[in-house]
């Protein structure tokens, strides 16, 4: 792993976010794509390295951490929101983010997106959907579509898919947005105002499994299927034209921002950094505590 | 005069008891006695049956003793749903209350004559000085006072502070009904003698229970994150550190589930903050996968354990000693994690301090099993000056280590100094993943084997730490004594029951229960012929835990209860007397005795 000294803030490039581990993804891979996006968004935002914390779960995109220079936990499959949320809380000032895959997030992951969403802790979750679970080689996945023939539905899916989209509005996420590797400049738009926004934000990439997705999921079928929102005369202050939007995922391939809250809920650290300033925090010796065992007479 | 008293008091929910125990315990420690209190209840969320078991003791105890020196039933029906919890012997005194209108010589205990049965118009009392019948355990308290003939003060004063922001003529009603109470006591002496001698030394003490002392212990240790889910008997931690932590800067957060809860607490600690979970056996289970990650990523964390009736939901509400293999052998893999153990509420405060110097020291997670005997109970307490208390802190890299930094760089002790984000320079991987120095995955055999070895290696120095163990007794012994946990103050006591029976025993009480130091156990053994492992837990985890490092002589038998069961000090030496007839007749161990 390489480390880098602070520069001043203008002189990050994306080169600065690189690591040297090379990456295990298969040529042509989406998740290429994702990382120099990454990559991007964070040169543009100027933290030093040693400032952000990256976690992932387990998957492929899971990997993305360790392809930056900044700290990273690669931890278990479907937890790093967890992990991630403690690490903000017991460090406000970090910048953090968090990846993963379709699977990783909304199969054995799906039951913590909602809390951190109601958290509204300050972090940027990066979601690398393409519908397949392609570390393991080929099992269907919580996006799937209906029907698919995987390697472990032999003869077909009979589920219906999540919808991350509607998902992450229904349970209240204020910033939500959508990108794909195949418009590498909107992708890394969105991730850098993700990471800008205050509060917990949700970008959902489509980014292609070039083994085991599929010829209508690939790179040059999304240039061809995606609409950029800020074409399409989006208002993305409502949350309701947002969801209309979300319904179509699977049909149609939006990209931008669908939905971004105007004044922002307080977030989890920022009502406790106020919390411990009304308490005193700081302005008693820990030794104290143990006054509240003493008997009085 | 007596020197140690037990009472134990039963009757419906709204009947006060537990708050007279609270009130007795305390009052009592304020004089400077010692005292263990214990509560039991219905399954009911609101009214059922509710009791209390208070010993008092002029020496410190360190169990909740045996049958009752005084029950009071305020009526028999929930009396007797406590069954086995207030036993009733030939020595007891037995009060009730009048109003249920049974002839004291037919009160519904069977087969047991005790040596005296009262009827008291409690009741009545209550309603004619307080105005209703919830001044009931007012009236009690008065009774205690009487006949035990201590704490009339500050009892009086507990009642006024309880009261104080009432207006006057309830305090006053309150006061009669505690004089009533008294009163009666003087008028109506019992035949048996209840007084209490003077307690050994006077001076205040301070009253504790094993969970609220955790959380306070943790703060004090430097504490700055907990994470955790709501389960029985643990609960209580989370409590008190949500009310106290944020005054000291902390955070604590209500997770949504057991596995959030240790997530968020790695992801603290992977932050460079000490930060600490709680649960019971189920939130056990759940975290194994997480406490794994801990492990192989060498993160340090206190995650609480406080035991209940397993397996799976189990018995919430009471004790038991059955999580120790689990503590030891969760991990799927090759990890070791501490396990620490402490025998009493008073003791949580040294073990969970313990528990953060050796999670910083050793980077690694530790695993506190308390019980809900020791965490919930409250026991009188030595004052405890957190002020001039030691802490460790998890060893960081220096400027120079930074210059090229190394995460899980092989160095001789096994551990690696430690960065956290925002430290510069000091950016690694941490992961789940096997890796090699640098954290960069690997699947490579002679590489894992290494960081496998330098693991494990690690922990060494803990198994030369005797400061963890009670040894007690003439070392040339033959018979041995073993137990852990809340058990552990049982057997203590038995120890010294046996010894003044002429009995050659010694006691040996691990406080650290993992990994087993091979060494201090073998030291222990070499003058043992015969001996006893007590725990409360069906397979005898300890005793089979031994059995896998050490040497145990052959002549080492069991006395293993599941939870929900007694053990009570006279049981033990009981055993200890048949061990040794058994040992002078030159008898073998049975296959059946282990």
């Amino acid at each position: 792993m390489s480390t880098l000294a602070t520069k001043p803030i203008q002189d990050y490039t994306a080169r600065d976010y690189r690591s040297d581990l090379k990456p295990i993804w298969c040529p042509g891979c989406g998740d290429f794509g994702v990382v120099q996006a990454i990559y991007r968004a964070l040169a543009n935002i100027g933290r030093p390295p040693h400032e952000i914390a990256f976690v992932s779960g387990i998957g492929c995109s899971s990997r993305i951490p360790g392809y930056t220079t900044a700290y990273g936990f690669n931890s278990v499959h479907g937890r790093a929101l967890p992990i991630a949320q403690g690490i903000k809380l017991a460090n406000p000032n970090l910048l953090v983010l968090v990846a993963g895959g379709d699977g990783d997030g909304f199969s054995i992951g799906g039951g913590h997106v909602a809390h951190a969403i109601r958290r509204n802790i300050d972090l940027t979750y990066i979601v690398m959907d393409n519908q397949i679970y392609g570390l393991t080689k080929g099992q269907l996945s919580p996006t799937s579509r209906r029907g698919l023939i995987s390697v472990t539905s032999a003869h077909g899916s009979m589920e219906a898919p999540v919808n991350p989209l509607l998902y992450v509005l229904g349970y209240g996420a204020e910033f939500v947005a959508q990108g794909t590797p195949a418009d590498m400049s909107g992708l890394a738009k969105v991730i850098e105002e993700g990471i800008r926004f205050p509060g917990f934000a949700f970008i959902n990439v489509q980014s292609p499994c070039v083994t085991y997705g599929l010829e209508d999921q690939q790179l040059k079928a999304q240039k061809a299927l995606m609409q950029p929102l800020e074409s399409l005369n989006h208002d993305s202050s409502s949350s309701l034209a947002a969801m209309e939007l979300a319904q179509q995922y699977g049909e149609k391939l939006y990209t931008g921002v669908l939905y971004r809250q105007g004044t922002p809920s307080p977030t989890f650290e920022g009502s406790a950094r106020a919390r411990h300033q009304a308490l005193g925090a700081g302005t008693r010796p820990r030794a104290q505590v143990m006054d509240l065992f003493k008997l009085k007479k | 005069m007596n020197t140690d008293l037990v009472i134990g008091m039963a009757g419906s929910g709204g009947d006060g008891i537990v708050s007279a125990g609270e009130s007795l315990l305390t009052a009592a420690a304020i004089e400077g006695y010692h005292g263990v209190l214990t509560k039991s209840f219905g399954p009911q969320i609101r009214g059922g049956e509710s009791s209390f078991r208070l010993r008092l003791s002029t020496n410190k105890v360190l169990n909740t003793g045996g049958t009752l020196d005084i029950a009071v039933a305020l009526n028999w029906d929930d009396f007797l749903r406590f069954g086995g919890e207030l036993p009733v012997s030939g020595h007891t005194t037995v009060v009730y209350d009048s109003i249920t209108k049974v002839p004291t010589d037919k009160i519904p205990l069977v087969g047991v004559q005790p040596a005296e049965v009262i009827a008291v118009p409690i009741e009545q009392m209550a309603r004619e000085t307080g105005g209703s019948e919830r001044a009931k355990n007012t009236v009690v308290l008065g009774l205690m006072a009487g006949w035990l003939g201590i704490a009339r003060e500050p009892m009086m004063a507990g009642i006024r502070k309880r009261l104080a922001k009432k207006e006057a003529e309830i305090i006053d009603k309150a006061v009669k009904a505690f004089h009533a109470g008294f009163e009666y006591a003087e008028a109506h002496p019992l035949t048996s003698d209840r007084k209490m001698a003077p307690p050994a030394e006077s001076g205040s003490k301070f009253v504790v229970d094993g969970n609220d002392l955790c959380a306070a212990a943790a703060i004090v240790a430097g504490c700055d994150f907990f994470a955790g889910y709501p389960i029985t008997p643990s609960t209580e931690i989370m409590q008190f550190l949500t009310r106290e932590i944020w005054k000291y800067g902390g955070t604590v957060l209500q997770a949504e589930d057991e596995i959030a809860g240790i997530g968020a607490v790695v992801g603290a600690s992977f932050a460079g903050k000490k930060a600490m979970t709680a649960t019971s056996g189920p939130g056990m289970s759940l975290k194994t996968e997480i406490l794994g990650l801990a492990s192989i990523a060498e993160l340090p964390l206190v995650c609480v354990n406080v035991q209940r009736g397993g397996p799976s939901t189990g018995i919430p509400t009471k004790s038991e000693q059955s999580d120790l293999l689990q503590a030891a052998f969760s991990a799927h893999g090759d990890v070791i994690r501490p396990v620490l153990a402490p025998v009493s509420a008073e003791d949580m405060y040294g073990i969970t301090i313990e528990a953060f110097n050796i999670a910083e020291q050793y980077q690694s997670p530790v695993i506190i099993l308390s019980d809900q005997e020791v965490g919930q109970r409250k026991e009188t307490a030595d004052p405890i000056d957190a002020s001039t208390q030691q802490v460790i802190d998890r060893r960081r890299p220096g400027a120079q280590e930074l210059e090229k930094y190394v995460r899980f760089r092989f160095t001789e002790s096994g551990i690696s100094p430690i960065s956290h984000p925002g430290m510069a320079r000091g950016n690694y991987l941490a992961s789940g993943i096997e890796h090699n120095e640098a954290g960069a995955p690997t699947a490579n055999g002679e590489m894992h084997a290494r960081m496998n070895e330098k693991r494990l290696r690690k922990f060494r120095p803990l198994l030369d730490r005797r400061d963890l163990f009670i040894i007690d007794g003439p070392p040339d012994a033959p018979i041995a004594l073993i137990s852990w946990g809340s058990v552990a103050g049982v057997a203590i006591e038995a120890l010294h029951i046996a010894q003044r029976q002429g009995l050659k025993v010694k006691l040996l009480v691990p406080k650290l229960m993992f990994p087993v130091s091979e060494a201090i156990y073998a030291d222990f053994f070499l003058s043992v012929k015969r001996g006893l492992v007590v725990e409360q837990n069906h397979q005898a985890q300890l005793f089979r835990l031994m059995r896998m490092y050490v040497d145990v002589p052959h002549g080492i038998q069991t006395l293993a209860k599941s939870g929900s069961n007694p053990i009570t000090p006279l049981e033990v030496v009981d055993r200890l007397r048949q061990i040794t007839l058994a040992l002078q007749q030159g008898k073998d161990r049975e296959p059946s005795e282990v």
